[in-house]
């Protein structure tokens, strides 16, 4: 009886940890731009949550994946000090692998962020910025703030709002009449 | 002997230097010790951990120019109460990445300082002679009227209508272009920041300086202290490499308020019989409405922050108006998805006005960690401070609806994402808020190695003289025993500068 309760026991925990492993480390997709610093699973969250809070359409035309957020937020990543490395991607894991405990809605919500459809990520982010919990909001005010020194960086973002940084120069004209600094001009390199 | 700034590049090996005085850290106050030393006749030798910068240098990108010219990249937070807090680490320090504002502490918070503090000297008549000498170099002067933009001067029209005071800030700026960039770095070079100002007069009366240097140990012997060694450091990745010495006779540490009390931990708890070094940490926490309006007001066009309001500052708080990179000004942005476009989209016709609150009861320490030279900062958002930010926030509400403005943000929890009415704004003076709802950012700090006349209770006396250590000063805003309610830079070079002529008598 006892060493039936315990195959038993052995058998469910093998087959949680299997689940466990396959929603962790599978099926993410292939990179789409050479990435120095982002793994594959990170940019692929990164893509996912870029697009969940820049959607497409909308009052401003790019979207968070057209803005080539995953990029930018790999430079980034590039250039911060190792610890706070450190602290970026353990918040891109924690908001990645949230809803395999506390689910998206549906029955198919017990799935890793970058998997789930886009109305369940939208709602998975929408737990975390409105919720009762203070650090679980100041998550998201992270990950929301990564995303959009990305999202507002971008030429054309920056451009369509009529924010594109202006060619500044000692003694040069005021900034409200002086061109489009070239970098961020839209025949600029 | 003019001589020039050294940099990374130039150091071969390990290196010994003497001097007469050796002052760790080119920010704001540091820079002004060296200067005034120097053309005092003094060998000094300035040491600054960062790296120069020039215009070419400045990223517009925020998050890569955080990177570059912030400790922790930018990304420094307390514990406790999170909030960012942001250092910088380059040749002149934080006068590189702020908004040059220069204000002078009014005469009753400094009454209060030496009523408080067992201070006799502190008074304003005390630091006026100081403050001039540094507004006289610095071409310190009101924002001029040209370069406000419409995002100031609709802050000085909600004042207006309201009947409360307001006035074009008086900055350290020469011939401002109107960018916006402060924040980023000055490419107009309008900026003057004291690594193109204080420094160069400091190398031109024959003082050295080393960038790349980080500091990290006082050298003291019978009681003295005798000098500083550390490493050098590649720019940008830390990487140190070669160790230097520099032996001299006094030591003014300028490190700022995080970094100097760590420094002082890290050299065996030096000076610290009263216990209060890396104590009493305190900032003025910020809040921000973001208003939108119907007309067009193009606020990347504009003195950074040229417009305020001194009026409440015995309730707790100052006002003023902001510009930052667009994507620091959407941190406080609620919302997410189309939401969050929709009022992306608005930007070109908001303003973003923030206040500073004088939260004295909220105080925090900064401890060294085993391992490295980044503080461990721990504070906490008081309780009874909340409403201090909760009014301001009404107060700046107020003003922008007088201004004509149709909605405003607060990103406040537990207020609506939009306002659009001052009916609805009632929830910011009528609801008990919780610390964690505010979003804040604290940049001004202070009081880790707070002056008092007494040494039992303070770590140096009104003069930066340490209490327990001879020949060592400090000249940072650390010393401020409690918030200044003002922006702080001005009131830290006076003090420094009263600082240098207190070294300089004793040499």
């Amino acid at each position: 009886m006892l060493s039936a309760t315990l195959g038993g026991g052995f058998v469910l925990v093998v087959a949680i940890s299997t689940w466990v492993l396959v929603r962790v480390f599978w099926g993410h997709g292939p990179p789409v731009a050479p990435l120095q610093s982002l793994s594959r699973r990170e940019a692929a969250f990164v893509r996912a949550a870029a697009a969940t809070i820049f959607p497409a359409g909308g009052a401003v035309s790019p979207s968070g994946g057209e803005a080539r957020i995953a990029v930018h937020t790999d430079r980034w990543l590039v250039r911060v000090e190792p610890r706070v490395r450190l602290l970026m991607r353990l918040l891109f894991f924690l908001v990645e692998h949230a809803t395999l405990f506390f689910p998206a809605p549906g029955l198919d919500g017990f799935r890793r962020f970058s998997s789930l459809r886009p109305d369940q990520r939208e709602a998975a982010l929408e737990g975390w910025r409105t919720s009762r919990l203070g650090p679980r909001r100041l998550a998201f005010q992270g990950l929301r703030a990564i995303l959009t020194m990305g999202y507002l960086s971008h030429p054309p973002v920056l451009r369509e709002l009529g924010l594109a940084p202006r060619k500044v120069e000692p003694g040069g004209p005021l900034a409200s009449e002086a061109p489009i600094d070239p970098r961020y001009a839209e025949t600029g390199p | 002997m003019t001589g020039a700034v050294r940099v990374f590049a130039d150091y071969r090996g390990d290196s010994v230097e003497d001097a007469d005085v050796v002052v760790v850290g080119s920010g704001p106050g540091g820079a002004v010790v060296a200067k005034e030393l120097a053309e005092a006749g003094h060998a000094v030798v300035l040491l600054e951990e960062g790296p120069p910068f020039t215009p070419d240098d400045f990223e517009l990108d925020v998050a890569i120019s955080m990177a570059r010219t912030m400790r922790e990249s930018g990304l420094r937070t307390t514990l406790g109460t999170v909030m960012p807090t942001m250092q910088a680490v380059c040749l002149g320090g934080g006068s590189v990445v702020n908004s040059a504002i220069c204000v002078r502490a009014p005469e009753f918070v400094l009454d209060e300082w030496c009523e408080r503090y067992g201070l006799r000297r502190t008074t304003r008549a005390d630091l006026d002679p100081h403050y001039d000498a540094v507004g006289d170099f610095l071409g310190i002067a009101p924002t001029p009227e040209a370069v406000l933009g419409r995002r100031n001067t609709l802050f000085r029209e909600g004042c207006n209508a309201l009947g409360y005071s307001s006035e074009p800030i008086l900055r350290n700026v020469r011939d401002c272009r109107g960018s916006g960039e402060c924040f980023t770095g000055c490419r107009a070079r309008a900026k003057q920041s004291v690594d193109i100002t204080y420094v160069p007069a400091a190398l031109r009366a024959g003082a050295r300086v080393l960038t790349s240097a980080r500091v990290e140990q006082v050298l003291v012997a019978g009681g003295r202290a005798t000098g500083v060694k550390g490493r050098f450091v590649e720019p940008f990745t830390g990487r140190a490499t070669g160790s230097f010495e520099v032996r001299a006779r006094a030591v003014v540490l300028a490190a700022g308020c995080m970094a100097t009390p760590v420094l002082l931990k890290k050299s065996g708890d030096l000076a610290n019989r009263s216990r209060q070094v890396g104590e009493n940490l305190r900032f003025h926490p910020g809040v921000a409405i973001t208003a939108f309006f119907e007309e067009e007001v193009d606020p990347s066009f504009g003195a950074t922050q040229g417009y305020q309001s001194l009026q409440f500052l015995r309730e707790g708080y100052k006002l003023e108006t902001l510009w930052a990179p667009p994507a620091v000004l959407a941190v406080r942005m609620p919302g997410s998805g189309h939401a969050l476009k929709n009022r992306l989209a608005r930007l070109p016709r908001s303003v973003v006005w923030d206040a500073i609150g004088s939260c004295n009861r909220s105080v925090g320490t900064v401890r060294s960690r085993r391992r490295g030279f980044s503080p461990r900062l721990s504070w906490r958002l008081d309780r009874s401070d909340v409403p201090i930010l909760s009014r301001a926030l009404y107060t700046l509400t107020e003003i922008a609806f007088a201004a004509g403005a149709r909605g405003v943000t607060t990103g406040v929890q537990g207020v609506p994402d939009e306002i659009h009415s001052l009916d609805a704004a009632q929830v910011l003076r009528n609801k008990d808020f919780h610390p964690a709802d505010f979003v804040t950012g604290g940049n001004h700090a202070f009081c880790t190695t707070r002056m008092h006349g007494d040494s039992a209770r303070g770590v140096v006396d009104e003069f930066g003289r340490c209490h327990d250590v001879e020949n060592l000063y400090i000249a940072d805003t650390g010393v401020f025993p409690q918030c200044p309610s003002v922006n702080p830079m001005w009131t830290g070079m006076a003090l420094a500068h009263r600082t240098a002529a207190s070294v300089s008598d004793a040499l």
